[in-house]
């Protein structure tokens, strides 16, 4: 008999299966109908239109059911799921539940579906005559996408994974035994703390919508070929196209804003297998914008378009497989680990690979493939060769980040290089620099024809105050200390952001529908202006080479220090700034440590004072997650960033002054009794104590005195690296006993006692107890100074703004068909 | 030949050139005998020897880390890390080191481990470490 277990709420769990059953249903239901729908030869017949359009539908609000349906059980703590218990806590904010979402596979595919639904809402609305071939491939897709969320056996096998499994039935553990073992289950195991951060509220949801509209311009390239109708498709293809490569443009950026803010990254861009795996598919579909155009234009390039939309939502399914099944492994630090679903994601790149396939063969010999060669001084031939770079640096990222599939096809043992950041930034720039290149001389020519002698003079004038202003920017940053390919990549880039402003400028005289591909390009510029700036010349302010102990064998390390000890109060020379850790605070769940920075004139004096505090989180159970601090100004960020401290758990927290009577003079190195009068210096290590006055009125807390009771408090003077503390300990006879209360310095790192009184000499004993270096309060630290970084989010907006001048200019033209 | 083939041709010429200059840049997973074999640069795979002692004492270097790693053939070798110690590098159950052997000691510019969740404890997550900050 099954053991009934008490406290469950398992409706909420079942309503969402059943609507990822109907979810899935209602797909495939969606999908068959529209493709009968499509190859029904008689027009007056609407019956599979309408039951294709009712599955798509069904399947929308099956979707939003599923999402309401988690999200009620993670609000409400429902940690008999086992979603719930994995990626929430009682702790956790409201605005933070929506990132726990994609904190699992489970939900991040949720997500797609969700997008996937909302799009193909859009396309019933808008497509028209393409809707019944368009919905047969954004319905199949979207069939894939709810069978992962399924979690069903069949054949032995599970297949997908669901979001609405119980906690009991996900683990094994004899806890679940018991009838009541929900009892026992007081929290989850709260969000990543990398993900409580607003960027990641918003950066998975762009993300996703950016790949999920990649089905949109597949569709229309897939309903092309199907239907016979070659040319029809390019012209909504572009709108869409331009749609995707926006928003997951913008979704990019936005992560690598994530990633410089809380330095997960080491920086803005690691070319981190996951990071990638975005930018893949974005590389291919920029590239089909750009033939597209051209084919639009010229009527040449009709193949290239259409291989170049398909690979480019072929390369998403890859993409969403290598960082979904595990076979990134030890590539990769940020890729989901395997939740069995491996094969099914294959399937689901193989499925898509075959349609596209199979149609371009059966109808390669009616495409219309021009015959004719373009004309070399023509813009189509050049935003072609551009198209095809986009595509070899697509192509050299894919080889790379593929590694862990080759092994796995062929049985190698290849490791990735040793140093990635570099060998990607060596050869990404290469292709950067031919493409931004492209991106500038191809303004000044002309569709099919084009004057050849006034071109080769204005690229060429253009071309020399490029290389002007290049050596200067080359000069200013000190760019030039790295690789020459650098210097490159800025000339492309500064020549791309001079000619499209001409461009731009002849816009204001009247060619208003030019405007957005110059933004855009422009924007572009800047971005790699930023990128390599920044990338190339960011430093280590935190070089360590003062008060170090040398290790054994450690000169042979050959790497910089690149970590400084900051003792609590004891300031240190660092990269032209006075900086001092001066204490730290405890907001729920942040450990926060104030590290004050002061730059000095010569003369001594403070030009410059602020103060950063960097937080590592201070819950025991995740150890030291460190989120650092910033500094910007307008032309650079400095970064403070915690590396090692001593983390206070949740014991200490509630600790403090409660335990402060207890002995613990292990805490500190042997005493050292000194016998003062009044107005002596007592020497320690790290400074100076003057006994100033001697008081006879102290009192002691909750300590009543008798009428023959003595208390006497030693007025103290700690002096310790410029800094004067106060403190008063007592002595006291009380029913002629001696008793003594010791006072804390703790930011000086000093116990101090008043241990006895020496009547005949008119002395007093004050016992001193100091921390060793070893138990003083520190922290480890590294700072980073990132410059120019704003050309990159500056070069990002301006991006994403011409791009949304270019949506509008070709939906214009949509209109005008 | 028409320039239709031509810039095909080299198209074609850059594929490859990619295709052999990724290859000739990649590493190889080794043992800690092979990495003193070649002295190159390359990436080790281990679990960390527990019984032994995990060296990192901020006082006196904030940069100095080490520990003893055993390799998938079994053998052990003393690693060293310029930087801080990671966080619960005590619970992980396997590193991957990128490195190189100078005399008898591993040093390592980057650490990757793999340890037990702790926010599901059904799975394993990753971290990584890093020597070095990025730079180009």
């Amino acid at each position: 008999m099954d053991t009934v277990f008490k406290g469950e709420h398992l409706f909420p769990g079942h309503l969402g299966q059943f609507f990822i059953i109907l979810a899935f249903g209602s797909a495939l239901f969606s999908t068959i109908s529209y493709f009968f729908a499509t190859t029904n030869k008689n027009p007056l017949d609407r019956s599979w239109h309408l039951m294709g359009r009712i599955g798509f539908m069904a399947n929308s609000v099956s979707v939003v059911g599923i999402g309401v349906c988690l999200f009620y059980i993670i609000y409400n703590n429902l940690f008999e799921y086992h979603y719930a218990w994995a990626h929430s806590s009682k702790t956790l904010p409201v605005y933070y539940i929506i990132s726990s979402y994609w904190e699992g596979q489970e939900g991040s595919f949720w997500l797609w579906a969700f997008w996937q639904a909302v799009l193909g809402n859009v396309l019933l609305w808008k497509a028209r005559s393409w809707e019944n071939p368009v919905m047969t491939v954004v319905g199949l897709s979207q069939t894939l996408l709810t069978s992962m969320l399924i979690g069903v056996e069949l054949l032995g096998n599970r297949v997908g994974s669901s979001p609405f499994i119980l906690l009991r039935q996900a683990i094994e553990a004899p806890i679940f035994k018991s009838s009541e073992y929900l009892q026992f289950i007081k929290d989850g195991n709260g969000l990543n703390p990398l993900l409580q951060n607003y960027w990641m509220v918003i950066h998975p949801p762009t993300l996703f919508l950016g790949f999920a509209s990649m089905i949109i311009p597949f569709a229309y390239a897939i309903a092309g070929l199907w239907t016979k109708n070659y040319k029809g498709w390019v012209q909504p293809a572009i709108s869409y196209s331009l749609f995707s490569v926006m928003v997951l443009g913008t979704g990019i950026i936005m992560g690598s804003f994530w990633a410089y803010e809380s330095l997960n990254f080491n920086g803005f861009w690691a070319w981190d297998p996951v990071e990638n795996a975005s930018v893949i598919p974005w590389l291919t579909l920029i590239a089909a914008v750009h033939v597209l155009i051209v084919y639009k234009n010229t009527g040449h390039a009709y193949f290239t378009a259409t291989f170049l939309v398909l690979i480019s939502f072929i390369l998403v399914l890859y993409a969403s497989f290598l960082t979904r099944s595990g076979i990134l492994g030890e590539t990769s630090v940020h890729a989901f680990t395997d939740l069995g679903m491996f094969w099914h994601l294959v399937v689901d790149v193989i499925i898509f690979l075959g349609i596209a396939v199979t149609l371009v063969v059966l109808r390669w010999k009616d495409l219309p493939i021009s015959k004719k060669d373009e004309e070399t001084y023509s813009r189509e031939f050049w935003m072609f060769v551009g198209a095809v770079f986009l595509g070899l640096s697509c192509f050299h990222l894919v080889i790379v980040t593929s590694i862990p599939v080759w092994n796995a096809m062929f049985g190698t043992k290849l490791a990735p290089p040793t140093e990635p950041i570099r060998f990607y930034n060596v050869f990404q720039s290469g292709f950067a620099f031919v493409i931004t290149l492209l991106a500038g001389f191809t303004q000044f020519l002309k569709y099919k024809k084009t004057d050849t002698t006034r071109f080769f003079i204005t690229s060429i004038i253009y071309f020399v105050f490029a290389a002007l202003v290049t050596a200067l920017i080359v000069y200013v940053t000190g760019i030039y200390h790295n690789h020459w390919i650098f210097i490159l990549v800025v000339l492309g880039a500064v020549y791309s952001v001079l000619a499209n402003a001409k461009i731009l400028a002849d816009v204001l005289k009247g060619k208003v529908k030019l405007a957005g591909s110059a933004v855009a390009h422009i924007g572009f510029g800047l971005l790699l202006i930023g990128a390599v700036i920044a990338a190339g010349t960011s430093k280590v302010v935190s070089v360590n080479n003062s008060g170090m102990v040398e290790v054994a064998g450690f000169d042979k390390v050959a790497n910089v220090r690149e970590n400084i000890m900051l003792y609590k109060n004891e300031p240190v020379s660092m990269g032209g700034y006075k900086v001092t850790y001066i204490g730290d605070s405890l907001a729920m769940p942040n450990h926060y440590f104030k590290v004050d920075y002061k730059r000095l004139d010569a003369q001594g004096k403070i030009t410059e004072e602020f103060v950063l505090k960097p937080n590592a989180q201070a819950n025991a159970k995740m150890g030291l997650v460190a989120t650092p601090d910033t500094k910007h100004y307008l032309f650079h960020d400095l970064y403070t960033h915690v590396t090692a401290a001593p983390i206070k758990g949740e014991e200490s927290m509630q600790g403090g002054a409660a335990h402060e009577e207890t002995n613990d003079d292990k805490n500190y190195d042997p005493p050292v009794v000194h016998e003062v009068a009044i107005g002596d210096t007592i020497r320690y290590r790290d400074g100076l104590i003057v006994l100033k006055a001697l008081d006879k009125d102290a009192k002691v807390q909750n300590i009543p005195l008798a009428q023959n009771d003595i208390s006497v408090g030693a007025k103290l003077e700690i002096i310790t690296h410029g800094i004067t503390y106060k403190s008063e300990p007592v002595f006291m006879i009380k029913g002629g006993s001696g008793f003594d209360f010791a006072r804390k310095v703790d930011d000086a790192g000093l116990k101090l006692r008043f241990s006895k009184i020496i009547p005949q000499n008119n002395k007093v004993e004050i016992t001193v107890y100091q921390q060793p270096e070893s138990k003083k309060a520190y922290i480890v630290m590294k700072a980073i100074d990132f410059p120019y970084i704003n050309f990159f989010w500056s070069g990002t907006i301006i991006m994403v703004i011409g791009f949304l001048l270019s949506i509008f200019r070709r939906n214009k033209e949509l209109k005008a068909i | 030949m028409k320039k239709g083939s031509v810039f095909g041709l080299i198209v074609i010429a850059i594929a490859i050139a990619i295709i052999i200059s990724s290859y000739s840049n990649t590493s190889t997973y080794a043992t800690f005998k092979e990495a003193k074999d070649s002295q190159a640069e390359l990436h080790v795979v281990g679990h960390l020897d527990k019984k032994k002692q995990l060296f990192y004492d901020p006082a006196k270097d904030a940069n100095y880390f080490s520990f003893f790693m055993t390799d998938s053939k079994g053998q052990e070798c003393k690693v060293v890390f310029t930087g801080t110690k990671p966080q619960d590098f005590e619970r992980s159950e396997q590193i991957v080191l990128t490195g190189q052997m100078t005399g008898s000691e591993f040093h390592a510019s980057k650490i990757l481990m793999k340890c037990p969740s702790k926010y599901t404890q059904d799975k394993l997550d990753e971290k990584e470490y890093k020597a070095k900050p990025a730079t180009i």
